[in-house]
């Protein structure tokens, strides 16, 4: 796992055998705040990009040790070595986002500056990441904050990009952006009009044999939007963008303040999100494809003992929340039922009309 | 959709300060496993150029799963319950409508039986447990897999075993028997008793066994009664003894049976009006039970404990011939009783009441709900089932597929993040039609490969599955992995299986390299054996080739080194670092008394070096000291064997 911070730092972290997670590695990495972190696929090794308010954009690979290999008998070598390989200062100001294509799309990486200019990058050698050339450059016209890939395979690559510039009169503050094959350039193809506040995250849900694509939007609020390509299959007209019709399924303010960050689990169906009252709460659609949060997760100086106790000193680990609270024995003879997460609430009396069809 | 009650999201505290501008955020692992960190709170953006100093001592990630506690408790449910419902894909697969019933029942006993067994050994576990927080957590779990048999067991008589003309109060009376042993305990309990009758639970234990419909035992009990030769006792041990009991052997109807058995009640109302039981109270509310009377009924309910068990005494002994349909009309009164008392618990209930309604739906839903840890177990299987039962319906709903899959979908997926159970997850996956593959195709890319043997492994399930991508995905992973510690065989033989040739070529490259600085190859055998996957690359081909020039040589088969060596100079299949090495191999070749390499040869091997030397390395001042001493050493020795050549092929053999 590696972190960023403000510090100029960037740490990396490795699970041990213990299965604790010990820093194997911290570097200053820019001369300024780190905004952001992002590995790519491991079939490309172990390469880390980060972006910074210095306006560059650096990738970075880890050094193969023989040490470390042959510490599993001996005593472990506890620090690898990134270097850097090569750094995208093309950005004339702040580099707000940095992200890896998806590995169908080779190795491409993606920069949104806040000057509003997208830019994408390729390494022409996958075994030498020294050279990375530019591959595209579009400028969106607004400043940027944030940008997500889309993971399908279905689709020629498409981007979202959000802002959060508190203009209001700039209209919709996420575009969507797709690579034209034919006319070899990416357009946009959608703006999203319906969320109006400054942007903070974009996320693109993996799209696991869904016929729509998801997105999660992080601003004021948390809003959810499915969006249907429009293009109908066989045609074979080349060279023209996909339509697609956006419906929002969902806007959440549980956070009740700003939403920083919105993440997706790997198949897309648990949203986690971050906001400015400290916790982060998960999202889930149940089958009837409504989204409610079902979980929060918050801190608390107050931690019972129980919870101390089972944690080691240094990095540590928690268990499920069931073991959190410490219950009296139920009386025997009586059945004792627990209710915890995992499904939203169904009110029976409404479900007995058979309407859940 | 708005309910009117909103349930309240589960609330997790973590053992941080919430200090300032510290928020946390997350990330996600495999399956259901988050890790969570401490964060600004603001990230500030590209406009704001704050920089807070905050320094968190001691920075930790929390690593936090859910829902999947159970599957380190319950391994051995898992596996072995995942055994039955494989085995029950193959069976509806191949097996048609009445043999199919068959083997459903059976599945349906199977998972109970594994379901007791679990639940045993956990009981064996709890009690020798020494650690209190981990007994509570056993005796949760024993509790809730008492009420997942209840339920399973009443859904297995209402929904999956048919009984003939539909009487099912046989079946819930040994359903009440199973699930309430209490009237048995007491029975054993007070036989063993010297003076049976004057033991305080004497007659609780008859009026439970009563309430079950167990007449046997309660006529022995009686018996023990000193008071047993009196009339009284006489008279209601007649009534027991002639009770008509619905079989499946006796072959009789419904109706015959429901005309023995209401005039067996006559009887009994007649001989209770007629006084014969005034002289003991016991006896009389005996047979009052018999009779069917309400009022009795609700004076025992503390026999009963709960209003379903209740439901079924009363239907024993007032309605004997009840139906599957009917249930839901006696429901409502067993209820009324027992809602003074604070005992029952509201979801329990609801589930049941929703079975005996026949709300097959409802009994699922409730069931997730309320259910906590092995509620995704239980009612993926139930609800599989009940599928092929063809109870469920199959319709599909909003979220792509239906009901049955849904549940599947989140069994799978709470085992994903187990360490060693995700191969059953995969095999669940493996069974939804619609959604599985995906899920199955992104889930396989991101478990982590940890060693050799899991990589084998996880590549054995795409091969299987025709995961071409995942399949080869994974090879290249582990050879990144391999190519990072520097162990290049390795690299390459898992580069060979991702048949994938841009990589493979610059791992060649980097074996070539190899040679020229050690002057040996490191993975001979690798090398050696390569075989028809040779042809992938040119390169590849090429350290094939160039391998066995050197077996050649070193075997003293000088006349196929040198063609060898002459087709790999002339087809220019190595890299052009590499041409000089070659070239440079040519000298001992050159060097023997016998002149091996002919004209036309030797002439290919100085187009070769020219070649080199013009469009390679720009010109002889870059090329370093030795390079040009190298150059200058072959080019004298080719022109020493192109004389030697000339004269050898220009002159006559004169044979004498």
């Amino acid at each position: 796992m590696a972190t960023c911070s403000s510090d100029h730092t960037v740490k990396v972290w490795d699970l041990d055998e213990r299965e604790q997670w010990q820093c194997t590695a911290s570097w200053k990495a820019h001369s300024g705040s780190v905004w952001r972190v992002t590995w790519a696929h491991p079939e490309f090794g172990q390469v880390l990009a980060t972006c910074s308010v210095d306006r560059a954009a650096i990738v970075w690979e880890e050094l193969s040790s023989e040490a470390n290999m042959t510490g599993r008998g001996g005593a472990k070598s506890s620090s690898n070595t990134w270097i850097k390989k090569t750094s995208l200062v093309d950005s004339r100001t702040s580099v707000t986002d940095v992200r890896f294509a998806p590995k169908h799309l080779g190795l491409q990486l993606a920069i949104c500056s806040a000057e509003g200019i997208v830019r994408i990058y390729e390494a022409t050698d996958v075994m030498n990441l020294s050279t990375w050339p530019v591959q595209v450059e579009f400028n969106c016209n607004i400043c940027l904050s944030c940008l997500s890939w889309n993971p399908s395979r279905m689709h020629p690559p498409m981007i979202a990009v959000g802002s959060d510039s508190a203009d209001n009169s700039a209209g919709g503050k996420v575009l969507i952006y797709e690579c034209n094959d034919a006319a070899r350039r990416w357009e946009k193809v959608e703006t999203i009009f319906k969320v109006t506040e400054p942007v903070h995250d974009v996320k693109f849900a993996p799209n696991l044999g869904r016929s729509y694509h998801l997105l999660a939007i992080a601003a004021k609020e948390l809003t959810i939007l499915s969006l249907k390509n429009l293009k109908k299959d066989g045609n074979t007209n080349a060279g023209a963008l996909s339509k697609f019709e956006t419906r929002q399924i969902g806007s959440f303010d549980d956070h009740e303040s700003v939403v920083w960050r919105v993440s997706w689990n790997i198949t897309g169906t648990i949203l986690a999100s971050s906001g400015d009252d400290g916790c982060v709460r998960l999202w889930k659609a149940n089958y009837l494809d409504n989204w409610k949060c079902f979980s929060v997760l918050k801190p608390d100086s107050n931690a019972s003992e129980a919870e101390k106790a089972t944690m080691q000193a240094g990095a540590t680990m928690s268990t499920t929340p069931t073991s959190n609270v410490i219950r009296a024995a139920p009386p025997a003879g009586t059945m004792n039922i627990k209710r915890t997460s995992g499904w939203p609430f169904m009110n029976i009396k409404e479900d007995q009309g058979k309407m859940f069809y | 959709m708005a309910s009117t009650v909103e349930r309240e999201p589960s609330e997790f505290k973590l053992p941080v300060p919430n200090v300032g501008s510290v928020g946390l955020n997350c990330e996600w692992g495999l399956g259901q496993q988050l890790h969570v960190f401490q964060t600004q709170k603001s990230p500030a953006n590209a406009s704001g150029v704050q920089e807070l100093k905050l320094g968190v001592e001691n920075q930790s990630i929390f690593d936090i799963r859910w829902d999947a506690e159970m599957h380190d408790i319950a391994r051995k449910l898992v596996n072995e319950s995942h055994n039955i419902f494989v085995m029950l894909q193959g069976q509806v697969k191949s097996l048609a409508e009445p043999a199919l019933d068959a083997q459903l029942r059976k599945a349906s006993k199977h998972y109970r039986g594994v379901l007791k067994a679990c639940q045993m050994e956990l009981i064996q576990l709890a009690e020798s447990c020494e650690d209190v927080t981990r007994k509570l957590k056993y005796d949760t779990y024993i509790q809730e897999f008492e009420i997942v048999q209840l339920i399973w067991s009443l859904c297995q008589i209402i929904f999956i075993d048919i009984a003939p003309g539909g009487l099912i109060l046989k079946a819930l009376l040994d359903w009440l028997q199973w699930h309430f042993p209490e009237g048995k305990y007491l029975a054993k309990e007070v036989c063993q008793d010297e003076q049976s009758c004057s033991h305080p639970k004497y007659w609780e234990a008859v009026f439970r066994l009563l309430l079950q419909g167990n007449t046997e035992n309660v006529r022995l009990l009686l018996s023990l009664h000193t008071h047993s030769d009196a009339e009284s006792f006489v008279a209601a041990d007649e009534l027991l003894r002639k009770m008509p009991h619905w079989t499946y052997q006796h072959a009789q109807s419904a109706a015959e049976f429901e005309m023995k058995w209401r005039h067996w009640r006559e009887e009994c109302i007649r001989r209770y009006e007629a006084g014969e039981f005034a002289a003991y109270a016991e006896l009389e509310m005996i047979v009052q039970v018999l009779c069917g009377d309400e009022h009795v009924f609700r004076e025992l309910k503390d026999y009963c404990e709960t209003w379903y068990h209740l439901l079924v005494s009363k239907l024993l002994y007032q309605n004997p011939t009840v139906r599957l349909t009917d249930l839901t009309f006696h429901v409502k009164s067993s209820q009324a009783v027992f809602n003074q008392t604070g005992l029952s618990s509201q979801e329990l209930d609801n589930i049941l009441q929703a079975a005996f309604e026949f709300d097959i739906h409802q009994v699922i839903k409730d069931t997730c709900t309320y259910l906590s840890n092995p509620s995704w177990w239980f009612v993926a299987h139930l609800a599989d089932l009940l599928h092929h039962c063809k109870q469920l319906d199959p319709q599909k709903l909003p979220f792509g597929s239906n009901l049955r899959e849904y549940l599947l979908l989140e069994y799978a997926t709470a085992l994903m993040s187990h360490e060693s159970l995700w191969q059953v997850g995969v095999d669940y996956l493996d069974f939804c039609p619609i959604f599985g593959s995906s899920y199955l195709e992104s889930y396989i890319e991101h478990i982590p490969l940890d060693n050799e043997r899991k990589a084998l492994k996880v590549l054995h399930i795409c091969v299987e599955r025709k995961l071409s991508l995942q399949a080869q995905s994974v090879c290249k992973v582990m050879g990144m992995k391999c190519l990072r510690q520097e162990r290049l065989g390795a690299a390459l033989s898992w580069f060979l299986r991702s048949k994938d040739a841009v990589v493979i070529k610059q791992v060649t490259n980097k074996f070539l390299t190899e040679y020229c600085e050690q002057g040996k190859f490191s993975h001979l055998d690798l090398i050696d054996y390569l075989g028809p996957s040779m042809l992938i690359t040119n390169s590849l081909t090429f350290l094939g080739k160039y391998r066995e020039f050197h077996t050649m040589y070193d075997s003293g088969d000088l006349e196929g080194a040198s063609s060898l060596l002459l087709s790999l100079i002339s087809s220019r299949l190595a890299p052009k670092t590499f041409w000089m090495t070659l070239l440079m191999d040519a000298l001992p070749l050159l060097d023997l008394p016998k002149v091996i390499l002919n004209i036309q040869q030797t002439y290919e091997i100085l187009h070769c070096l020219e070649e080199l030397h013009r469009d390679g390395t720009a010109s002889d001042e870059s090329l370093s000291e030795a390079e040009v001493e190298r150059a200058k050493v072959l080019r004298l020795a080719l022109q020493k064997n192109l004389s030697r050549a000339i004269i050898e092929e220009g002159s006559i053999k004169i044979e004498s």
